[in-house]
C-alpha cells in the first residue's frame, strides 16, 4: 500500500472511532435536552445525571479523535486543506460553536455548582449544541461528496443540496442511536439506574427506525445532488451497506431481547457501515472534482516520516486508551 | 474588514485565548504532583494529611475546568489555521506536519490519563492515582515543545527542502535549531511561573481577607515558591532567547528595542515610544551603549537596524518595544520580589524566625502580584514573537497578507468568537471565584502556622 492509502486508511479510521466514541457523547446531550419530555419525563433528572456520569471521564479522550483527523488531514493533504476549509467555512465555524458550547457547557455544569447561570441553562447550552456540531459534521461530509464544492464558492452552499441537510439530519439521529444503545448497557450495571434501561430501550428504538428512515429518503437525493460518488457507492460499498442494513435491523432485534452487550456490537457495526461505505466511495477524491487524495498529498519524504511517528504514538496511546475505557466500563455516578 | 485584518484579529485573540488556559494544563500537573506526592507520603504513617489532601482536591476540580476549555479553543485553533490561514496550510503544511502529529498524540495522552485522574478517586489506588499524573505532566510538557517547535519553526524556517514540488522540512534541523530551544524553554518557565504566580496570588489574597490556616499558608507557599524559584532561571533564558533572535532576526531585535540607524554604541532603552515617522524612540531612559555591551560586551558591536529594510517589510516597533519592555519590566518585578524573599529568608533563619517569609500586607501584596505579572509578561513575550516577525508569517518566506484567506465574510466570525470567548471567560471567573471558598469545612481552620492537622482521619474516609 502507498504512503498516501495509509495515511488515509488512518484518517478513516479516526473518523469511525471519532464517530463511534464522540458520536455517542454528542447523542447522549441529545438525550438530555429530550429527558423532559413524553412519557419518560419522570425520570428527566435520573436519565441527566447518567448522562453526564457516562460522559464525565472519557469525553476529551474522545474528542481527541476529530483533532486527530484534522491534523492527519492538513499535514497529510495539505493543498485540499485549505480549500476544504474555506468552501465549507460555515458550517464548520458551527461546528466549532457547538464544540466550544458543549464542552464548556459540561464543566460549567459538572463543577460550576450554579455560580455563573444556573444548571438548567448550563443543560439547554449543553443539549443544543450537542445537536449542532453532529449536524453541521453531517452536512460537512455530505458536501464534500456532492462534487459542488470550489474554493470561493458562496458560504452557503453546503447547505443548497437536500442531500447535505439529510446527511446532517442522519448524524444527528445516528449520533442519538448509538447513545441510547451504549446508555442501556450503562444503566443495567447498577442497581440506582436499573430504572432507565427501559427508558432507553425504547429510546434507541425510536432512535434506530429513525436512522432506517432517514436513509431511505435520502437515498434519491443520493443519487441525485452526489452523482459521482454514489455511482462509486453502488460499485464498491453495496457489501458495507448490507451489512450496515442487516445490522442495523440486528440492533432491533437484539434490544427487543435485551442484549445490551451485543447491542453496542451491532449498532457499532451499523454505523461503521455507513461511514465506510461513504469512505470508500469518496476515494481517491478529497473534493470531488477538485483534488484527488494524490495530488493534494505532501511530500513523500514528509509522509514517511509522519507515518512512521503515528506508529511510534499508536503504540503508546491506543493501550493507554483501553485502559482508560475498562477502568470506566460502569459510569461514574457522584465520585469525582 | 478585509480577510488578512479578520485572520490577524482573530489568531491573535484566539491564540491568546488559548494560551491563557493552556499555560495551567502544562503547570497545573507538576503542582498536583507535588501536593498529592506529599499526601501520598503522609499516608505511609497510617494517616492522612488532611490539608494536602484538601488542597490537591480543590486543584484537581480547579484543573478540571480550565483543562477543558484550554482543550476547546485549542480545537478551534487547529480549525482555524485550515479556515484563516489556507495557503500558508497549503504550502507548509506538510512541512511542519510531523510536529503537529506528534503535538496530537500528546493532546491524546493528556485527555486519556486527565480522564483517569479526575474520575479515578475511587477506582485506583492512592498511588496508582498519584501516577497517572505523570504521563499528564510529561505529555502536557511535550504538547508546549512539539507547539512552540512549530512555531520557532515559523520564525527560522530551517531544514526546507524541496520534494515532487512539495516542500518538505528535515526534522533532524528542525529540532536542532537553537530558536525552537530557546523559545521552547521559555516558554516552559513562563508556563510554570504563570501557574505559580496565579496560585499564590489566589492563597495571599485568601490571606489578606483573614484566612490564615494551614491551608492557605500551604498554597501559597508551593506557588510562591515555583514562581520565585524559577524567576531566575527565566531571566536567564530570556537573555539567551534575545541573543538567539539577534543572530536570526536581526530586525525583530531592531524593533524591540526601537533602533533605527544600523551603527555600533547603540542604547538600550527603557520604555519610550517609537515614532514611526522620526524613527525615534519619545520619552525612554536610554542606557548607552547598553544593547551593544549587551548583544557583543564591546560598545562597537553592530546592531542591524530598521533601516535596513523598507517600511514595509519591518516590524511595528511601537508595539513591538512596548511589549518587549512589558515583559522585562514585568520579569525583573518578579526578579525583585524573588531577591528580596530569598534575603529575607536567610536573615529570619539566621535569626531562628518562622515563618521564614512573613505573612505581612507587604508580602500578601507582593505573592499577589507575580501572578498577573507573570501572565503580562507571557502575553507580552507572545506579543514580540509573532508581532516582531512581522510582515512575515514564515520568515523571509511567505508574507502574512499572502498567507491569509480571501474570503471577505470572516468579520462576523471574528465578532462571534470575541463574543462567545468573552462570554465563557466571564462565566469561568464567576465559578473560579466560587471554587476559592477557602478551606472545606472541618479542617482544622485554626491550626498554628506548621502544625499538623489533628484528629488525622482514616486513610478510607480521606479517600471518600
Ligand atoms: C513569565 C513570562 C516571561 C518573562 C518573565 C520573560 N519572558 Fe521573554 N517571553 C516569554 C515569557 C517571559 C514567552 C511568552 O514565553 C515568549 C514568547 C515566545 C517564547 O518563546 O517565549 C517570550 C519571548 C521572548 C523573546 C522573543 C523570542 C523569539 O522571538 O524567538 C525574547 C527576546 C525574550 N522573551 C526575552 C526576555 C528577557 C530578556 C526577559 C527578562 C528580563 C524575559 N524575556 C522575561
Ligand atoms: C498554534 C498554536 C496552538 C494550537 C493549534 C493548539 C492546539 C491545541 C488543541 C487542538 C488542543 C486540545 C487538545 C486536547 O483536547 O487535549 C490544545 C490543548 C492544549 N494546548 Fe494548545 N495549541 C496551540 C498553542 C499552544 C501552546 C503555545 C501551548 C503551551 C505552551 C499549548 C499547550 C496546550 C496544552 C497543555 C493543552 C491541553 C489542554 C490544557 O491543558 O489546557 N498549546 N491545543
Ligand atoms: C504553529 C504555531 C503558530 C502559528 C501557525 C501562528 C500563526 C500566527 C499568525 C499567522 C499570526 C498573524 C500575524 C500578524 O499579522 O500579526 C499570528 C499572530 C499571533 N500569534 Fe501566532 N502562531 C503560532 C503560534 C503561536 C503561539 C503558540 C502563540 C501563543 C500564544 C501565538 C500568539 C500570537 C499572537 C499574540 C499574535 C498576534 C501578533 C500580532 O498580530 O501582532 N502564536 N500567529
Amino acid at each position: 500500500m502507498t504512503a498516501v492509502n495509509l495515511m488515509l486508511v488512518i484518517i478513516v479510521l479516526s473518523l469511525l472511532a471519532y464517530a463511534l466514541l464522540a458520536g455517542a457523547d454528542f447523542g447522549g446531550g441529545g438525550w438530555d435536552m429530550l429527558a423532559g419530555f413524553g412519557r419518560d419525563r419522570s425520570s428527566a433528572e435520573d436519565q441527566r445525571g447518567l448522562i453526564s456520569a457516562s460522559l464525565g471521564p472519557v469525553w476529551e479522550a474522545n474528542h481527541v479523535w476529530l483533532i486527530f483527523v484534522i491534523v492527519c488531514t492538513f499535514s497529510g493533504f495539505p493543498s485540499a486543506f485549505g480549500d476544504i476549509a474555506t468552501s465549507l467555512e460555515l458550517p464548520l465555524a458551527l461546528a466549532l460553536v457547538g464544540i466550544v458550547l458543549r464542552g464548556a457547557a459540561y464543566v460549567y455544569r459538572a463543577y460550576g455548582e450554579g455560580a455563573s447561570l444556573p444548571d438548567r441553562w448550563w443543560s439547554r447550552i449543553f443539549a443544543c449544541a450537542s445537536v449542532l456540531t453532529p449536524f453541521m459534521l453531517g452536512v460537512s461530509g455530505g458536501a464534500l461528496a456532492t462534487g459542488k464544492l470550489r474554493p470561493g464558492s458562496s458560504p452557503l452552499a453546503p447547505f443548497q443540496a437536500p442531500f447535505t441537510i439529510l446527511a446532517g439530519l442522519l448524524a444527528v439521529v445516528v449520533t442519538a442511536f448509538l447513545a441510547a444503545v451504549y446508555l442501556c448497557y450503562d444503566a443495567s450495571l447498577h442497581p440506582d439506574t436499573q430504572h432507565l434501561v427501559d427508558v432507553f430501550r425504547r429510546k434507541a428504538i425510536y432512535a434506530a427506525v429513525a436512522s432506517g428512515a432517514v436513509v431511505l429518503v435520502m437515498l434519491p437525493f443520493f443519487y441525485r445532488d452526489a452523482p459521482v460518488v454514489a455511482a462509486r457507492f453502488t460499485d464498491r460499498s453495496l457489501p458495507l451497506a448490507a451489512v450496515s442494513a442487516l445490522c442495523g435491523f440486528g440492533s432491533l432485534l437484539v434490544l427487543w431481547k435485551k442484549k445490551y452487550v451485543l447491542a453496542r456490537a451491532t449498532a457499532a457495526i451499523a454505523v461503521i457501515g455507513v461511514l465506510g461505505g461513504w469512505a470508500a466511495a469518496q476515494y481517491p477524491d478529497l473534493l470531488v472534482g477538485v483534488y484527488t487524495a494524490q495530488a493534494a498529498a505532501a511530500a513523500p519524504s514528509s509522509l514517511d516520516t509522519m507515518l512512521v511517528a503515528m506508529c511510534g504514538g499508536m503504540l503508546v496511546v491506543v493501550p493507554s486508551f483501553l485502559y482508560l475505557l475498562k477502568v470506566f466500563t460502569a459510569p461514574v455516578i457522584e465520585e469525582h | 474588514m478585509s480577510g488578512v485584518d479578520a485572520a490577524r484579529i482573530e489568531t491573535a485573540f484566539s491564540l491568546s485565548f488559548h494560551i491563557l488556559f493552556a499555560v495551567f494544563g502544562v503547570g497545573m500537573p507538576w503542582l498536583l504532583l507535588y501536593t498529592e506526592g506529599k499526601w501520598l507520603r503522609s499516608l505511609k504513617n497510617g494517616a492522612g494529611d488532611r490539608t494536602w489532601y484538601a488542597l490537591t482536591r480543590k486543584w484537581a476540580r480547579v484543573t478540571a475546568v480550565l483543562f477543558a476549555i484550554g482543550a476547546v479553543s485549542g480545537t478551534v485553533l487547529s480549525f482555524e489555521f485550515g479556515l484563516l490561514w489556507p495557503t500558508f496550510m497549503a504550502t507548509y503544511g506538510g512541512a511542519i506536519g510531523l510536529l503537529f502529529t506528534l503535538e496530537a498524540f500528546a493532546f491524546f495522552l493528556e485527555a486519556i490519563f486527565m480522564g483517569l485522574y479526575l474520575y479515578g478517586w475511587k477506582r485506583l489506588s492512592p498511588r496508582a492515582h498519584w501516577l497517572t499524573l505523570w504521563p499528564i505532566a510529561i505529555s502536557g510538557t511535550l504538547s508546549t515543545l512539539f507547539i512552540v517547535f512549530a512555531n520557532a519553526w515559523m520564525n527560522d524556517p530551517v531544514g526546507i527542502g524541496e520534494s515532487k514540488g512539495k516542500i518538505t522540512a528535515d526534522p533532524w534541523a528542525v529540532f536542532s535549531s537553537s530558536v525552537g530551544w530557546s523559545e521552547v524553554t521559555h516558554m516552559f518557565v513562563a508556563a510554570m511561573m504563570c501557574t505559580g504566580g496565579a496560585v499564590a496570588a489566589v492563597y495571599a489574597w485568601g490571606m489578606l481577607r483573614g484566612r490564615r490556616d494551614r491551608y492557605h499558608k500551604l498554597g501559597l507557599g508551593v506557588g510562591l515558591w515555583t514562581v520565585l524559584g524559577l524567576t531566575p532561571v527565566q531571566m536567564f533564558l530570556g537573555d539567551w532567547s534575545a541573543r538567539v533572535v539577534g543572530a536570526t532576526q536581526p530586525l525583530k531585535l531592531a524593533a524591540m528595542e526601537g533602533v533605527y540607524t544600523t551603527g555600533s554604541n547603540v542604547p538600550l532603552t527603557i520604555l519610550g515610544y517609537y515614532d514611526q515617522s522620526t524613527h525615534k524612540i519619545i520619552g525612554g531612559i536610554p542606557i548607552p551603549d547598553g544593547l551593544s555591551l549587551m548583544m557583543g560586551f564591546k560598545t562597537s558591536t553592530v546592531i542591524e537596524g530598521m533601516d535596513t529594510a523598507t517600511v514595509a517589510d519591518t516590524p511595528n516597533s511601537a508595539v513591538i518595544h512596548l511589549a518587549f519592555d512589558s515583559m522585562v519590566g514585568c520579569g525583573v518585578l518578579v526578579f525583585a520580589v524573588a531577591g528580596l524573599a530569598a534575603a529575607t529568608w536567610f536573615l529570619r533563619r539566621r535569626k531562628g524566625l518562622t515563618p521564614r517569609i512573613p505573612h505581612t500586607r507587604f508580602w500578601l501584596w507582593s505573592a499577589i502580584a507575580t501572578g498577573p505579572a507573570s501572565v503580562i509578561a507571557m502575553l507580552g513575550g507572545w506579543e514580540v514573537t509573532e508581532g516582531g516577525r512581522q510582515p512575515w508569517i514564515v520568515y523571509r518566506l511567505m508574507s502574512v497578507t499572502d498567507a491569509a484567506t480571501k474570503s471577505g465574510g470572516l468579520g462576523w466570525s471574528v465578532v462571534a468568537t470575541i463574543v462567545i470567548y468573552v462570554g465563557l471567560a466571564a462565566a469561568l471567573l464567576l465559578i473560579l471565584r466560587k471554587l476559592a471558598t477557602g478551606a472545606p469545612p472541618g479542617l482544622d481552620a485554626g491550626a498554628g502556622p506548621d502544625i499538623p492537622s489533628q484528629a488525622p482521619p482514616a486513610a478510607e474516609e480521606a479517600l471518600a
